[in-house]
C-alpha cells in the first residue's frame, strides 16, 4: 500500500485539492520512498509514523 | 604589470592581447560610438569553455505513485560542459542567469485529470506547468516550461519534479522527457 493510500484510507474526505493545496507528498527518488512533505490540513492531524506503519 | 599586445611573426598566428595582472581585458570605444562588432565581418567568437550548458533525459520509463510530487530520473547525459550535473540535479559552479527548460510527458494507464510539473529551486517549486482535463478518455498529459534563474555559483541547484493523479502513472521517455539549461549572463 502506498502512503498516498494509507493516508486516504485513515481520512477517506480528503480530496485531490487537499493533495494540491494543504498537503504535499514527495518522493525524491533517492531510495528513501515517499513521504509527507507538508501537512498544513485545517481540522484532520498530520498522521503518526505509527497510524502508517 | 601593463596590458600588452603581441602577434606572431608567421601566417595564421593569432594575436594575442594580455590583459594586466587583475584578469581584465577592456575594449575601449571612441568617445560617442559605444558599439564594439567582434568580429567586424563574417567569422565566429568563441567564448569561454567555463559557460555550462547541460542536457539530459529520462532513459526509460519512470514508474511513481499517484498523488505524489516525484523527482524526475534525468539519468542519461546528452551533454554537460562544465560536469555541474550530478544525481538527477543541475548545480552549477560559475554564478550568473541560465536559462534552464524543461519538457516531460507523463501518462496513467486509466485516465488522468492532473498533470503537474515543475522545476524546483534549492527544494522549493520555482516554476509550474499544470495540465487538468476532466474526460475519461485521456491518460497523457505533457508539460513544457522554460524560465530565466540565477544560481549562485556554489549551492543553488534545480531539479524537475512530476505530479500525476491516475492509476499507475508513469513519465515518458527518451524526446519526450529532457532537462537542459546553459548561462546566458555571468554575474
Amino acid at each position: 500500500m502506498t502512503l498516498y493510500e494509507k493516508i486516504m484510507a485513515l481520512y477517506p474526505s480528503l480530496t485531490q485539492k487537499d493533495f494540491l493545496t494543504v498537503i504535499e507528498l514527495r518522493n525524491d527518488s533517492d531510495g528513501k520512498g515517499d513521504y509527507i512533505a507538508k501537512w498544513e490540513h485545517p481540522t484532520l492531524a498530520r498522521p503518526t509514523a505509527e497510524q502508517l506503519a | 604589470m601593463a596590458s600588452t599586445i603581441s602577434a606572431g611573426t608567421t601566417s595564421g598566428t593569432a594575436i594575442a592581447i594580455s590583459g594586466d595582472t587583475s584578469g581584465n581585458l577592456a575594449f575601449q570605444t571612441q568617445a560617442g560610438a559605444n558599439t564594439i562588432t567582434v568580429p567586424n565581418a563574417t567569422g565566429t567568437v568563441m567564448v569561454s569553455g567555463n559557460m555550462p550548458a547541460f542536457s539530459y533525459y529520462l532513459s526509460s520509463t519512470q514508474s511513481i505513485t499517484t498523488s505524489t510530487t516525484t523527482k524526475i530520473l534525468f539519468d542519461t547525459k546528452t551533454f554537460d560542459t562544465n560536469n555541474n550535473f550530478s544525481s538527477n540535479r543541475f548545480t552549477p559552479t560559475v554564478a550568473g542567469y541560465y536559462q534552464i527548460n524543461m519538457n516531460v510527458i507523463g501518462s496513467s494507464s486509466s485516465y488522468s485529470s492532473i498533470q503537474i510539473y515543475q522545476i524546483y529551486k534549492n527544494g522549493n517549486p520555482y516554476v509550474r506547468s499544470d495540465w487538468r482535463y476532466q474526460s475519461a478518455i485521456i491518460d497523457t498529459g505533457s508539460g513544457n516550461m522554460s524560465a530565466i534563474i540565477y544560481f549562485n555559483g556554489s549551492t543553488d541547484y534545480v531539479e524537475g519534479y512530476a505530479y500525476i493523479v491516475g492509476t499507475s502513472p508513469t513519465i515518458s521517455s527518451s524526446l519526450t522527457t529532457q532537462f537542459s539549461g546553459c548561462l546566458v549572463r555571468a554575474s
